[in-house]
């Protein structure tokens, strides 16, 4: 019991200070995609809503799904699947999109289906693998060990920024790749 | 501040001319030492007007009569621009020193002294004084920059020092031209007037010239909303201070509040109220000072006193002079509050501006002499000059009747300039607050949000179908308050383009400059309101167009007067309200577009076949604007590498304007920005394609017919073209834009729109018109960056998102498909 209260005094603090920056520290949203768990970190992470209806935009590389409507707000969407190379999936009513937002910029993450807030401590996270194999590798930050379980811990600006999205982007003038690099 | 000193220094050097004075008073005295001579400095201040007994000019008896002299004043400049900058210096130096920021103050105080020697007629203004002060303007806004980022301008002593030596050396070197030019001039030894009497003599005419001015009823509103907030501020800590009279954080206050008052009242020229203020800044010194004071009394008085000033101020706002009549009642009621003796160095507060007061400081004289000095300054100049022997009586009388004459004609000239000026009474009490610009784009954003929430409710798909014909009513209503609403939201964000253009003057003087042509800018149209970030974006645009018009546009010197023109050229900036639109428009006399050398670059860099005879000139002109396109032969400094007109377009593109060029060889050329006036909003036709939705302006639609698949015409590399009356026209399908599956693929299900773009016209096939909706233009994110073909995106009713096509891309990517890229776009088919 006492250890108990200790623990949701403990949840009452972080609240509290939920602004600063140790409270999000080792705090990885994880969900699952296909066979596997991930986590992002989650002071990326601003919201998680349920899927709604995406309005395609031309000429964008294909895991960027388009653009859908956030109270108001425009703001593109990725699909996680897509951007792995996985198989596709149909979107169905687990299918989340959750908002991150990096260098003030809001972008929507598709994810087959969001999980739990983990707390994986620095000292529980492994170094990526160094897998010969793709290049798929270098969306990950690294391997969080969770008792049993295993979450890859993603690299959030890897996955929406990378040279392959560059090279989609070269018709665009220079001025512009650098922007949107710079965020 | 520091905005309006740039384009008065400038104005300030442009109007400094170059005249003889023999030749332009048509004076025939030629026994006159200046007579048939230039002389290195200005006039016969320094060789010596009557009074000083020294010059043979018969035109100027007194001093005064100096400075009044036309040929004075053609050389020395427009002395009321003069006025204004040495004011603006003035009160920087005034208020930097009163928050000891000594780099400022110093560099400040350099430049005041350059141009009491202008102003005094010292040296003339050459393009190098110019330049100096400009630098000095550079300075002022680094060490603000500077100051904002570390609250100090420490860190700005070492480029102070240098601006200052630079200024120092100008006035050392222009003295020392002077003292040359005494020798060589005069025969006799000029009895010098000692240095501080002539400073302190422009201190007294500085006041007493203070009433003409650059003064705008704008910049009086101002003054009078902000002298407001002063008194008020200075009566409740009055309020404050009698019940807690040994604060002295509120007696630091008060003396704040009233020491801005008081600069602000000097800097309008409203003299009684400056003495007031001044007396009453006084006595709160000699408070803190803990000299022996009655507070209890001096509060009550000053109190009395803040009616006093809120009387003036009234009178003020209603167009009255600000005078306050029993004045020296009031002066003498508060020096009697004073200790004695307190009033003979009235010179401790800090920044004190008197030199006398800087010397005794420095420690170079003692007050003692000073006091003797200003006893003796304060005798009439021909009493002096009397006893001195230089001038006999007689003539003193006379130069005196002159100089009386002369004074009345110049107080009565600025009274009646200002009525003149002084626009009518409502403009005046308009109130203005100043608003975080933070706060107000959330208000704008949460109103564009409003828009869109209304049209969800009331377009809500739950109503389908429902006779609603009270709450059709009741969204009528709302949509009519909301939309108002909204226009009032871009009113707010509305700006003057005056800031602007008056940035250009520098760029234009540095241009001119750099190339050594003679180049004036005119401005007309200044108080045009476009939305803040137009302002923001076209700056850009507008530098490198100017830059344009005076590096390629205005020719050398030489050319200029073999071609005719004036050797001066004119580049001439406007803003207007025309067709809806603001039109901002950069005019220069140069030499024109080259029309010949633009098709043979153009031809050379394969952008248009055949020897381009067959374009018109707009057509020829538009081809500047594709990026590395440069006709010019060197790249200079200022351009040549064919990017500034890239920048332009693209800047252009992002605030949905469109640019013109009207140019004739010779003659000059005309680029005409047309910008539209509500950026956030456009008119616009929904259109359908498969499950796509998107919205085409308006502005750009033409017309919208039906045809047969048999009546298109079908070009060897597969271009469908339709033929409408005397034209053929290219198609875009609109589902080949955005890789969709259509309805129609026939020509006869679906419909096609005309519309037009840069001047060209392009159908575009789509399944079904929706229909016509206001809409609120919202960017695709930075991530997505530029679509081809899209210039945006908008909410629908339904919440859904649709994207904005851009008629001009699609114009562009009609005709590319005519070159043949249809081989891709047939597959979709």
């Amino acid at each position: 019991m006492a250890q108990n209260k200790g623990i949701v005094e403990k949840l009452d603090d972080e609240l509290y200070d939920e602004d600063e920056e140790d409270a999000q520290k080792d705090k990885y949203l994880t969900f699952h995609l296909a066979k596997e768990d991930y986590g992002i970190e989650i002071r990326f992470v601003t919201e998680i809503i349920g899927i709604q209806r995406i309005t395609k935009v031309p000429d964008m590389p294909d895991f960027v799904r388009g653009v859908i409507n956030l109270r108001g707000k425009i703001i593109p969407v990725i699909d996680v699947r897509t951007r792995f190379r996985l198989e596709p999936k149909e979107y169905d009513d687990r299918t989340c999109i959750i908002v991150v937002n990096i260098n003030d910029m809001a972008v929507g993450l598709v994810v087959d289906e969001v999980s739990e807030v983990a707390n994986i401590p620095e000292d529980q996270v492994e170094p990526p693998p160094r897998t010969g194999r793709g290049d798929r590798g270098r969306f990950i930050k690294g391997m969080g060990k969770m008792e049993e379980d295993v979450k890859i811990i993603l690299d959030v600006s890897r996955l929406l920024y990378d040279e392959e999205l560059e090279m989609l982007k070269g018709a665009a003038p220079a001025k512009e790749k650098k922007r949107a690099t710079a965020g | 501040m520091v905005e309006q000193l740039e384009p008065a220094v400038i104005e300030l050097g442009q109007s400094c001319g170059h005249v003889n004075c023999w030749e332009t008073m048509e004076c025939g005295n030629d026994i006159c030492v200046r007579y048939g001579k230039e002389i290195e400095f200005p006039c016969w201040l320094h060789v010596g007007y009557v009074e000083s007994a020294l010059g043979s000019c018969i035109g100027g008896a007194t001093r005064q009569d100096c400075l009044n002299c036309k040929v004075f004043q053609l050389i020395n400049g427009d002395s009321q621009t003069l006025n204004a900058i040495f004011r603006l210096f003035h009160s920087m130096k005034g208020s930097a020193g009163f928050l000891e920021l000594e780099n400022i103050c110093g560099v400040a105080h350099a430049a005041e002294n350059l141009l009491d020697l202008v102003r005094s007629g010292g040296i003339w203004i050459r393009p190098q004084h110019v330049d100096l002060l400009c630098t000095t303007c550079d300075f002022t806004k680094d060490a603000l920059d500077y100051l904002q980022d570390n609250l100090s301008d420490k860190g700005m002593a070492e480029d102070a020092r240098l601006v200052r030596d630079n200024l120092t050396e100008a006035i050392k070197q222009a003295n020392d031209a002077l003292d040359a030019g005494r020798k060589t001039y005069l025969t006799k030894d000029g009895a010098k007037e000692p240095e501080e009497e002539r400073t302190a003599d422009s201190m007294q005419e500085n006041t007493s010239s203070e009433k003409e001015f650059l003064i705008t009823t704008q910049m009086v509103e101002h003054f009078v909303q902000e002298a407001d907030e002063l008194l008020q501020a200075f009566e409740q800590g009055l309020l404050k201070w009698i019940n807690s009279i040994d604060d002295m954080e509120i007696l630091g206050d008060l003396l704040r509040n009233i020491h801005s008052f008081k600069g602000n009242c000097g800097f309008f020229g409203y003299v009684d109220l400056e003495m007031l203020s001044n007396k009453i800044e006084t006595i709160m010194d000699a408070v803190k000072e803990k000299a022996n004071v009655d507070k209890h009394k001096a509060a009550k008085v000053m109190l009395e006193l803040v009616d006093v000033l809120r009387t003036a101020m009234f009178d003020i706002s209603n167009e009255g002079a600000g005078a306050i009549s029993n004045l020296p009642l009031y002066l003498e009621l508060i020096e009697s509050l004073l200790p004695k003796g307190w009033l003979v160095t009235p010179g401790k507060e800090k920044g004190s501006l008197f030199l006398g007061d800087l010397l005794i400081e420095q420690g170079s004289v003692s007050p003692k002499e000073i006091q003797i000095a200003l006893e003796e300054q304060r005798k009439p100049l021909g009493d002096i000059l009397v006893k001195k022997g230089v001038v006999t009586k007689r003539q003193v009388q006379e130069a005196l009747k002159k100089q009386k004459e002369a004074r009345s004609m110049m107080t009565v000239a600025p009274v009646i300039e200002k009525k003149v000026k002084v626009a009518p009474k409502d403009v005046l009490k308009r109130q203005d607050i100043r608003v975080n610009l933070t706060k107000l784009d959330s208000l704008i954003n949460l109103i564009g949000e409003l828009v869109i929430a209304e049209k969800v409710v009331v377009n809500n798909n739950d109503l389908h179908d429902l006779q609603l014909d009270n709450f059709n009513k009741a969204a009528q209503q709302m949509d009519k308050i909301v939309r108002e609403l909204q226009e009032m939201a871009m009113v707010i964000r509305m700006i003057p383009v005056s800031g602007l253009f008056r940035r250009m003057i520098r760029l234009v003087h540095d241009l001119g400059a750099k190339s050594k042509k003679r180049v004036v800018l005119k401005l007309s149209g200044e108080e045009t309101e476009v939305d803040k970030s137009v302002i923001e974006t076209i700056t850009d645009p507008l530098v490198h167009l100017i830059r344009n018009s005076i590096d390629h546009g205005i020719e050398p010197q030489k050319e200029r007067r073999k071609a005719g023109k004036p050797d001066e050229g004119t580049v001439r900036l406007t803003a207007r309200h025309e067709e809806g639109e603001v039109w901002i428009i950069i005019e220069d006399d140069g030499k024109g577009l080259d029309r010949q050398k633009i098709i043979e670059k153009a031809i050379s860099k394969g952008l248009i076949e055949g020897d381009g005879s067959e374009l018109s000139d707009k057509q020829v002109f538009s081809l500047v604007f594709q990026p590395g396109f440069s006709t010019a032969d060197k790249v200079t400094d200022i351009s040549g590498r064919g990017v500034g007109m890239d920048v332009v377009k693209q800047n252009l593109k992002k605030i949905q304007g469109k640019i013109d060029i009207q140019s004739r060889q010779g003659v000059g050329t005309k680029v005409t920005l047309r910008i539209p006036l509500t950026l956030a909003i456009i008119e616009g036709m929904l259109v359908r394609v498969g499950k796509s939705k998107c919205i085409l302006p308006i502005l750009s639609i033409q017309e919208t017919f039906r045809q047969d698949s048999n009546k298109i015409i079908v070009s060897p590399d597969g271009q469908e073209i339709v033929r409408l009356r005397e034209e053929f026209i290219p198609i875009l399908r609109l589902h080949e834009v955005l890789r969709t599956e259509p309805d129609y693929h026939k020509f006869k299900d679906g419909i096609l729109i005309v519309f037009e773009a840069h001047e060209k016209k392009a159908c575009l096939f789509v399944d079904e018109i929706l229909g016509q909706q206001q809409t609120v233009i919202k960017g695709l994110s930075s991530y997505i960056g530029n679509v081809k073909g899209v210039s945006g995106c908008t909410i629908l009713g339904n919440g859904e998102v649709s994207l904005i096509l851009d008629a001009g891309t699609l114009v562009y990517l009609a005709e590319k498909q005519e070159d043949n890229n249809r081989t891709v776009m047939k597959g979709g088919e």
